[in-house]
């Protein structure tokens, strides 16, 4: 009793650190609150409403249609596919790249410094800008590179009009955008591990190779699925540079799941339709990074 | 089996940071060797430089009268256990018993019976399945000096393997080690800064300074002569007194002077200082050397005046403080007690007297 707080009534000192944190975290939640759990919630109730363009409002309920729409879209198994392949392709070349980028720059000693801001500046470059920049250099008559491999002999490649071509573009595209990301959190994830168990294995005879197989490797493995997770679920999401490319084409050969629902949104004018494969497509990513951490949980 | 041999074993990390400065040593066959010395001395280093893991900047180190510096460190025949064990984490304890031998591509029974024998002889044999990070750090040292055993090596270099210990087991740990090198007979250099574990393990011990190898010999001899003032002060615990005094008396070889006690000098001694009469020295009492109750013959007394007394169960260490205010430990007795700021007579054991010289600190009596 005689220690008993002057303020704060009964409460124990755990209780009043307690409300003084929520008081403190308050005005950060009530804003992390507006501009993300709102357009969330705000989304999901739509994709049940008959919610267009031309009537938006909340007036008509229709319960699943759109999710029976969406899931009946002609175009929608292509995209689907179109995403997948972007995904595994860019992700997968990104780590191998970012992987080798790390290890390599993790043996360096001098200029990291230099070497780092190099591999940062395409990340630091926004999305938009990335897209109108190579556009302009893969551009079939203008751009540079047409004109670099030219005087070389090699044909005008037509980068962004052959389907067959075009996918590849904004997936190389992607990946010099993105693989800095990769490579960046692989080299923190290199520099946080232990240099004793490196000098054992010295002592007990690895080659460098088999350090890399019985060390690095399993001791990299926290980093590399959070690194491969991160990278998927950006993937998945990706937009900016086809928006700005390609704008799903040619054909359909770029036609990514995000793309896909702007233009049924916005070219649709069907925004609850939209919502709804929107809605779609948050459940897939959630499923995703749900089996990958249960699936690495399962590893240990 | 292995002769260890370091030659002008120099190593200068980038332009001018000498860790370690042409130093020399001998390491015979089945010998358990202590490196000791204070943080930054070098002593791990060249232990490393030993083990190949840092490259050596020039000199020599020799194996079997080999040369090995530019020998790969798995090629050496050399086991290392580490400060932090250095256990691969991910793998289990008998995986990290078995990932040396399976790379010198034994074969499985061999490798096998290996582990059998070893994790008997440590009792971790109910550990075999676990990762090391369900191991306490008792264990995980074990498990450490097991994959080093495992091996069979012909030489053992331990860096500061029990630094990590709480004290109990530490203690326990020094015993095992010095039974396992009884039982194995390989030559073991052995680095800690803990000058007890020192005194316990080592059949020799180099104490290291700055780089620089300052003493080499048997714990008894080096702590009863310290060949310098540093040597006297990092043995022990308390270590040494080292007090400034001067010499003196009729012929200036007569006495040892701490203004205003006097000391006699005994005939051995004043032939050890010969020609140094009247000179300043440092004085180096050990504090067992000084004792409340006057004893045999050959008895100084000095008056000093308590400063702390600490009482450390077995004995009382007494922090006082001499009358021309340079302080002294002295063991003593259990029973003993003073409170702080009265006097106490003690008397110092003349024929234990170690002196020192004032500017180089380098020991000048020769026994």
């Amino acid at each position: 009793m005689l220690l008993s707080p002057a303020t704060g009534g009964n409460l124990t000192l755990t209780q009043r650190d307690r409300r003084f944190g929520y008081l403190l975290t308050a005005p950060g939640l009530a804003v992390l609150l507006l501009v993300i759990t709102f357009p969330l919630f705000f989304t999901v109730f739509t994709s049940f409403y008959d919610y267009t363009l031309l009537t938006p409002n909340h007036d008509t309920f229709i319960g699943g249609e759109n999710y029976q729409e969406a899931a009946e879209e002609e175009y929608l198994p292509g995209s689907l596919w179109v995403t997948v392949k972007f995904v595994l392709a860019s992700v997968a070349i990104e780590f191998v790249i970012g992987f080798v980028v790390a290890l390599s720059l993790h043996a360096t000693d001098r200029f990291k410094t230099v070497y780092y801001l190099i591999l940062l500046a395409p990340l630091l470059i926004n999305p938009v800008v990335v897209g109108l920049l190579w556009r302009m250099l893969l551009h079939s008559e203008l751009g540079i590179v047409n004109y670099a491999i030219g005087l070389v002999g090699i044909r005008p490649v037509s980068w962004l009009g052959d389907p067959a071509i075009a996918f590849w573009t904004v997936v190389l595209t992607d990946i010099w955008h993105q693989v800095s990301f990769m490579a960046i959190l692989l080299l923190a994830g290199l520099s946080a591990l232990p240099r004793e168990p490196y000098e054992a294995a010295r002592m007990d005879g690895a080659s460098p190779l088999r350090c890399f197989f019985a060390i690095t490797l399993p001791l990299m493995r926290p980093v590399i699925f959070v690194a491969l997770l991160l990278r998927m679920i950006f993937a998945i999401k990706t937009f900016d540079i086809v928006f700005i490319m390609t704008k799903g084409g040619p054909g359909t050969a770029t036609d990514l799941i995000s793309y896909f629902i702007y233009r049924a949104a916005f070219f649709g004018l069907d925004i609850g339709r939209a919502s709804a494969m929107a809605v779609g497509l948050l459940i897939i990513i959630i499923v995703l990074t749900a089996l990958l951490y249960r699936y690495m949980r399962s590893l240990n | 089996m292995a002769e260890i041999g370091l030659r002008n074993l120099t190593k200068v990390y980038g332009q001018d940071v000498t860790a370690v400065d042409s130093i020399d040593l001998d390491v015979r066959d089945g010998e358990f060797m202590v490196l000791l010395g204070p943080s930054g001395c070098g002593k791990s280093t060249t232990l490393r430089m030993i083990a190949g893991l840092e490259a050596v900047t020039s000199g020599e180190i020799m194996i079997d009268g080999d040369v090995v510096n530019d020998v790969d460190p798995a090629e050496r025949d050399l086991a290392v256990v580490f400060q932090n064990y250095a256990l691969y984490p991910h793998m289990s304890v008998a995986g990290n018993l078995s990932f040396g031998l399976k790379l010198r591509k034994l074969p499985r029974d061999e490798i096998d019976r290996r582990i059998a024998t070893t994790a008997h002889m440590l009792g971790i044999g109910d550990l075999l399945k676990r990762r090391p990070r369900q191991l306490s750090g008792g264990q995980q040292q074990r498990v450490a000096l097991g994959r080093a055993l495992v091996r069979d090596p012909a030489a053992f270099l331990f860096d500061e393997p029990l630094s990590n210990l709480d004290a109990k087991l530490r203690a326990a740990m020094r015993t095992e080690l010095i039974k396992l090198h009884r039982m194995l007979g390989k030559t073991i250099v052995h680095v800690t800064h803990d000058q007890v574990e020192a005194m316990t393990m080592g059949e020799r011990i180099c104490i290291m300074r700055d780089g620089r190898i300052v003493q080499v010999g048997p714990p008894l001899e080096v702590y009863r002569n310290p060949a310098d003032t540093f040597v006297a002060g990092f043995l022990a615990s308390p270590p040494m007194n080292l007090l400034e005094a001067r010499l003196g008396g009729q012929t200036g070889l007569d006495a040892v002077e701490l203004p205003p006690v006097s000391l006699p000098l005994l005939a051995a001694h004043k032939e050890a200082l010969r020609g140094r009469a009247g000179g300043a020295v440092t004085l180096g009492i050990r504090p067992e050397d000084l004792d409340v109750e006057p004893s045999a013959a050959g008895q100084g007394v000095v008056t000093v005046t308590v400063v702390a007394v600490e009482a450390l169960g077995p004995e009382v260490i007494l922090v006082g403080a001499l009358p021309g205010g340079q302080e002294v430990s002295a063991r003593l007795e259990s029973d003993f007690a003073a409170p702080p700021g009265s006097e106490v007579r003690l008397h110092v054991d003349l024929e234990r007297l170690h002196f020192f010289d004032a500017d180089t600190g380098h020991a000048v009596t020769a026994g």
